[in-house]
């Protein structure tokens, strides 16, 4: 009997809402996801909270999708809001002083990059000055990887700014251990997000390896089932400590210390 | 504690059910050139399946469909070690076709083995129309045969156009599509329609959130498998995923171990 699992809380590190601009590929599901829909499949599921990006954000235009997500979740303390970035050279963000006091006061805590829809590189010469103010106040950034950004980006990212903190998300059916383990030995602040991390016996393998902090639950919803990567962790064969981290401990950690 | 049914109940606390023996009917074995798999032997194969309450898995050996060197002999050996909870499909490997006329010549040798055949045409690259397997599917056509072919929506070699043209050139074959043609669930429910000896595999959609409520709302919840590319992906990834999904605790258990037990039947493997 394991009623212990039944205790533990979830905090979902990648999941959406909105309206895609295209049918999913691959995705038999009717597109489309409103903050009211989310928290009524997560109180199916048991997650408490979720830290949620807009797909206009990515479909539209950032600064379109970033108002959109702060009018869909006003009002809910379960949803925390993830914005999206651009370069600074073209100043589609406005100032960058104002940027961050807007992210600030509507209480996003990570921010996200599409480098590959949005046509730029993730590299020091675009991000510099974002990156470093990222890097001052503890904000993450959450990148789809292989899908948004190639893994050869993610290590010249890491190479460039190796104090980032760096949230590595929805890695895809293929396990990517050969090539997340270098970053994670390498960069103290680099973070998997599990709803890629399906491997067989993979959450117990890191956990052996690196400890229970580098790992965060997330489910990829609404692409995904809530359930799949809950009951991976609920049961996975690691201490009751290590599942309440990666369920929630280490996501609430992360957040908790940004200073925005 | 993902959705509020007895069965996900059940999973939720205790990680395995006992009136919910899970049958996995497309799995592999050992170690891989592109994925590091933390367990990948049998041994450790069936500690998961231990975990994740999975009576059985119907697998072939990685070395099976990448190493004609080796060839079935790893799945052979596995099954005979763990005769209660392992069983093979014989691949069919085409890259050097005097292979496959021994296999199929010494097929009956290892009836304790084998429940069928396997195709895995988009990696090798030959379709399942080649003159090649051509004897391999007369073969499983007049034995009734079990085949799990790895198929995959737009694929050439193992698509929609293929799909359709084996099945009806073998109509006798009880043919499980590897993957149901993922991504063209249209046809995959099509070629169910058209074809009653078919069957939908699970592996590789339960981290698609739709595919398995729209099978179950097309009526093939009794023509449903699961499946978890074992070393792959972690059974409880699927199970729970499937506890998530809109559909009854009557069809998850038609889709976990009934359909498949049957199937098994037929192919002389009664499981207690």
């Amino acid at each position: 009997m394991n009623s212990t699992e039944t205790l533990l809380e979830f905090f979902d590190c990648n999941t959406w809402i909105g309206r895609p601009m295209n049918l999913l590929p691959g995705r038999p599901n009717p597109p489309g996801c409103s903050a009211e829909y989310l928290i009524s499949e997560m109180d199916k599921a048991g997650i408490s909270k979720a830290l949620v990006w807009h797909v206009a954000q990515r479909d539209s235009f950032p600064a379109t999708g970033n108002d959109l997500l702060i009018e869909a979740i006003a009002g809910s303390e379960r949803l925390v809001p993830c914005w999206t970035l651009l370069p600074p050279q073209t100043r589609e963000l406005g100032d960058l002083d104002s940027f961050f006091g807007q992210a600030g006061k509507a209480g996003v805590k990570a921010f996200r990059v599409f480098p590959d829809i949005h046509r730029f590189l993730l590299r020091r010469t675009c991000m510099c000055e974002l990156f470093d103010r990222m890097v001052v106040r503890r904000i993450p950034l959450i990148l789809r990887v292989p899908g948004n950004v190639d893994w050869s980006g993610v290590y010249d990212l890491l190479s460039e700014t190796p104090e980032l903190t760096v949230i590595l998300s929805n890695m895809g059916s293929w396990g990517s251990d050969r090539f997340f383990r270098p970053l994670i030995e390498d960069y103290p602040n680099v973070y998997i997000e599990t709803s890629g991390y399906i491997t067989d016996g993979g959450i117990e393998a890191f956990v052996e390896s690196y400890g229970s902090q580098r790992l965060l639950f997330g489910t990829n919803f609404p692409e995904a089932y809530h359930g799949a990567m809950m009951l991976s962790i609920a049961h996975a064969e690691i201490s009751h400590t290590d599942k309440e981290a990666i369920a929630c401990g280490n996501l609430d950690r992360l957040l908790r210390r940004v200073k925005l | 504690m993902i959705a509020n049914t007895p069965l996900a109940e059940f999973f939720w606390q205790h990680g395995r059910c006992d009136e919910c023996p899970v049958i996995d009917m497309h799995g592999h074995m050992g170690p891989y050139s592109m994925i590091y798999f933390p367990r990948a032997n049998a041994e450790s194969m069936l500690h998961s399946m231990d975990q994740c309450g999975v009576r059985m898995l119907v697998f072939s050996h990685h070395t099976a469909l990448n190493c004609p060197d080796i060839g079935n002999t790893l799945s052979i050996k596995a099954v005979r070690e763990y005769p209660d909870r392992l069983r093979a499909y014989m691949v069919v490997h085409p890259s050097h076709p005097e292979m496959i006329e021994h296999d199929l010549a010494t097929y009956d040798e290892y009836s304790d083995v084998y429940v069928g055949l396997k195709f895995f045409s988009s990696y090798w690259q030959i379709p399942w129309d080649a003159p090649v397997f051509e004897s391999a599917w007369h073969f499983a056509n007049e034995r009734k045969l079990l085949v799990l072919g790895h198929t995959w929506g737009g694929s050439i070699y193992d698509g929609e156009a293929q799909v359709r043209k084996i099945a009806s050139l073998y109509p006798n074959v009880r043919l499980i599509l590897g993957h149901s043609l993922h991504g063209a669930w249209d046809e995959a429910v099509a070629i169910a329609d058209e074809f009653p000896n078919l069957y939908l595999d699970l592996t590789s959609l339960t981290y698609v959130r739709g595919a398995v409520e729209r099978f179950v709302a097309e009526g093939f919840s009794e023509r449903i498998l699961f499946g978890t590319d074992l070393p792959w992906f972690k059974p409880h990834q699927c199970i729970g995923a499937l506890l998530s999904a809109d559909i009854t605790d009557d069809d998850r258990h038609n889709i976990l171990h009934r359909n498949a037990r049957q199937l098994l039947h037929g192919a002389g493997v009664d499981i207690h």
